[in-house]
């Protein structure tokens, strides 16, 4: 029987690799990646269950599911060069991934199905800092966060329960780690940019609303404040906190071991581990 | 649906190195095959990435121009462009 045993929500910022590797492992962005490598090698998973937004390079604006599970004996990338990031093949549990499918879909989720993919700097990057060796496989699935409309909340939420449900389910002893990753404010090349940059955080309120919420492990507050509007008005990503509410699915009423915030990029590291 | 077309055009100088480098050196020759309106070229070779989001181009994937510096958008022009469209 599958059995979940940590949940962890990260960033995926893609020059986080490159910026580690100029300011080294004190640095505080490689600290708090530390932090969520140290949980999640003492969680021992078999496998992880990512939850992330395609930035376009896995799916195109041509052929874009609303959410779709990876289904593959591996997977390679990062296919957007993000910089100082090497090229990696992620070995994957095809079978698993595949119950993951039915079961979401039995339970009234239309969830696409890939299985020849690549991922970008969004799957990658929390990988990279957390899992390395990637030695550890992954299932991808894929919630769009980004391109209105945005799934609500509510039916994220929904997936990962379903999710969670399916991993129980799973006939046979598996260790199951679970991450959401994105941003709750970011503006990305759109017109909320900071002067100067290529991106900036519209709505450092919202990050410390959601937290708050995720501290307290009041769950069905941030669904029902996270509606669409709310979201988008805290940046042309920030629907990936889509991605996170699915992960707290799996964590149910518990609060986060650490949750730390980085305002300054609009986004937060949390994790939980309880078996 | 030419909107779609300057998408995949932006993704294609991330994704297509050769095409990158046209884009580049000569971007009017290198969209000269794509099916642009007028003013969707105008604007796209003059780097007019305000006007291009109003005509509906994904923030994102523009920002490839500025990345790899095509139609002469470095990061300060890109930004003080893009920061004068309507959100």
């Amino acid at each position: 029987m599958g059995e979940i045993v940590a949940a962890y929500g990260l960033p995926h910022t893609p020059f986080f690799p490159w910026a580690v590797q100029r300011d080294g492992p004190e640095s505080q962005t490689a600290q708090l990646f530390k932090r969520a490598r140290d949980s999640l090698e003492a969680a021992r998973p078999d496998v992880i269950v990512i939850f992330d937004t395609d930035h376009l390079n896995t799916f195109f604006l041509d052929n874009l599911p609303v959410f779709a599970i990876g289904v593959a004996e591996a997977f390679k990338g990062p296919n957007d060069e993000p910089r100082a990031v090497p090229p990696y093949t992620i070995k994957s549990l095809p079978g698993l991934a595949a119950h993951l499918r039915e079961r979401s879909v039995h339970a009234g989720f239309d969830v696409a199905l890939v299985q020849d993919f690549e991922v970008d700097h969004s799957v990658i990057v929390p990988l990279h800092f957390v899992t390395p060796d990637m030695r550890t496989p992954v299932i991808p699935v894929f919630v769009n966060g980004h391109i209105p409309p945005l799934p609500s909340a509510q039916r994220c939420f929904d997936l990962g329960a379903a999710l969670r449900g399916a991993i129980e389910q799973w006939p046979e002893p598996l260790r199951v780690a679970v991450v959401g990753t994105g941003s709750f404010s970011l503006e990305v090349w759109g017109p909320r940019i900071d002067p100067g940059k290529s991106d900036g955080v519209p709505d450092p309120d919202w990050v410390q609303e959601v937290c708050r919420h995720i501290r307290d492990a009041q769950i069905e507050r941030l669904v029902a404040a996270a509606t669409e509007q709310r979201m988008l008005s805290a940046g042309n990503v920030a629907g990936e906190l889509l991605n996170w509410i699915a992960m707290l699915a799996f964590v149910a009423d518990r609060k986060p071991d650490f949750l730390e915030t980085q305002l300054e990029n609009g986004h937060a590291y949390a994790g939980w581990r309880w078996s | 649906m030419s909107v779609l077309a300057l998408d995949r055009l932006f993704r294609e100088v991330l994704r297509d190195r050769a095409f990158r480098e046209r884009m580049q050196s000569d971007p009017a020759a290198a969209t000269a095959h794509l099916d642009l309106t007028d003013e969707e070229r105008q604007a796209l070779l003059a780097g007019d990435v305000a006007k291009l989001y109003g005509m509906g181009a994904n923030a994102f994937l523009m920002g490839y121009l500025c990345r790899f510096e095509v139609c002469g958008l470095t990061l300060p022009v890109y930004n003080e462009r893009i920061r004068s469209a309507r959100p």
